[in-house]
């Protein structure tokens, strides 16, 4: 299973290479307060890793939000004593 | 084609994979704690099933560190241990996780009042005082806690702390607490009464009434106060109002209230009242009551006559020795025998037959209590109404 993951990951990044290498011409963009000219790889790697990470903190603040209301719930329950 | 159409749907594509990463990592890490915990849970249940409590307890304190979840299993399982009676383990069991750092307050003042529940189960008053004094001025679990601190103060017989207490637990609760204070002015007006402080028995009488109007107990050591003083037709006017108050007390009233009539020569009213309580009572009191009038007032045959006719719609074990007690004069013989193994038979049934039950709890009882042994309730012993008692 280990061995799988190490193939997939360097088929990865040997077609990251080659890509970021046929696609080394620079693109410009305006993000208005500051214009930035970064290579066509680049920017889809850039891409890709923001969508992941908004991805990964959204699934994230989804689950430690919903465990936090459980909490409280479970400590308003707590003190009632005959 | 413009770059910005190919990374616009990439973006979605891997916030997705993104979110599912994430969520696959938190399942897998939390189900990591879950079998931890659940191996040690195991391990602890074990212990306990081999009666190996230390160890298991143990396990459970070193389990608490986990997560806060496993608090509320410690004051489950503390709790158990003082149902069971192991006090001393339950004790120490709070303790320990009184003393655990890192506990939120909210579980360590949980853990307090158990704690304090432990010291009163295990006869430590003083201790059991503090503590919910404590929680009572840190205002956690302060109804609770109030609660227990009256449950003391009732022990100890320390009534003004009680109704301080008890008024307290009013405010706090917005529950009617009156009847339980007005037990409580009851109980100082009889020790006051029985140290000949009079006056003072009389004050709080008045205060237990400002509670309850109608309080059954008040009214009754008002009449023997006066009783006591000679003023035996007030002493009449407050037992009247007494059952008049509770009915169910009759049997427990009417001798004092015979004896004040008497004392005060208004038999004509003693009768009134007594064929009037016959209409709205069910019980046996009354009606052994006119016949001992009638017996003194026109006669044997007069009593025994009227005695017959109730016994017949109200048939009870206590009218029937009353009845055998007033015929065994006139019977000789082998009669007489078999009457007198009747008395003793009847005697005997009602000799192990107990008077009064608790109607919170059960307790049953020979004597009355105004304060149930039991469950500690107040006026919830009333006599029991069937053919071998009331």
């Amino acid at each position: 299973m280990r061995l799988l993951a190490i193939i997939v990951l360097v088929i990865f990044i040997a077609a990251g290479t080659v890509l970021g290498a046929l696609n080394a011409d620079l693109v410009g963009y305006d993000l208005a307060f500051a214009q930035v000219r970064l290579p066509k790889g680049a920017a889809l790697l850039v891409a890709l890793v923001i969508g992941w990470l908004l991805g990964g903190l959204t699934a994230w603040l989804g689950v430690s939000m919903r465990q936090r209301r459980r909490q409280l719930r479970a400590d308003k329950k707590l003190p009632a004593k005959p | 084609m413009n770059l910005l159409y190919v990374l616009a749907p990439l973006v979605p594509v891997a916030f997705v994979l993104g979110w599912w990463a994430s969520r696959q990592i938190g399942a897998r890490r939390s189900g990591a704690e879950v079998s931890e915990l659940s191996s040690d849970y195991f391990r602890g249940l074990n212990y306990l099933l081999n009666e190996e409590q230390d160890k298991a307890i143990e396990v459970f304190l070193k389990l608490a560190e986990y997560n806060r979840d496993t608090v509320e299993t410690h004051l489950a399982l503390g709790n158990l241990f003082r149902r069971r009676g192991e006090v001393d383990r339950a004790i120490r069991l709070h303790q320990h996780l009184v003393s655990r750092p890192g506990l939120t307050d909210a579980m360590k003042t949980v853990a307090l009042l158990e704690l304090g529940e432990d010291y009163m189960r295990a006869g430590l008053l003083d201790r059991a005082e503090a503590l919910f004094s404590d929680l009572v001025a840190m205002d956690a679990h302060a109804p609770s806690a109030l609660r227990h601190l009256i449950a003391i103060y009732q022990h100890e017989r320390d009534w003004h702390k009680a109704i301080e207490h008890a008024r307290r637990l009013e405010v706090m609760t917005g529950e009617d607490e009156a009847p339980m204070i007005a037990q409580f002015y009851c109980e100082l007006a009889d020790r006051s009464r029985q140290h000949g402080a009079r006056a003072e028995a009389r004050d709080y009488l008045r205060q237990a009434f400002e509670c309850q109007p109608d309080c059954v107990r008040a009214f009754m050591l008002t009449g023997r106060l006066q009783s006591e003083d000679g003023q035996h037709v007030e002493a009449v006017t407050a037992y009247e109002a007494a059952i008049k108050a509770d009915i169910a007390f009759t049997p427990d009233i009417l001798p004092p209230l015979l004896n004040s009539y008497a004392r005060s020569q208004q038999m004509e009213r003693a009768e009134g009242f007594l064929h009037d309580m016959l209409g709205r009572y069910h019980g046996i009191s009354p009606v052994l009551a006119l016949t001992h009038l009638y017996r003194q007032r026109d006669g044997e045959r007069a009593a025994i006559d009227f005695l017959t006719a109730q016994l017949r719609q109200r048939p009870s074990v206590r009218g029937l020795m009353a009845l055998i007690d007033a015929t065994m004069d006139k019977i000789e013989g082998e009669a007489r025998e078999n009457f007198l193994i009747l008395r003793d038979l009847t005697r005997k049934l009602l000799e192990g037959q107990a008077m009064y039950r608790c109607s919170r709890c059960g307790f049953g009882a020979k004597a009355h209590h105004w304060q149930c042994p039991s469950c500690k309730s107040w006026s919830t012993i009333r006599p029991i109404h069937g053919v071998a008692s009331e």
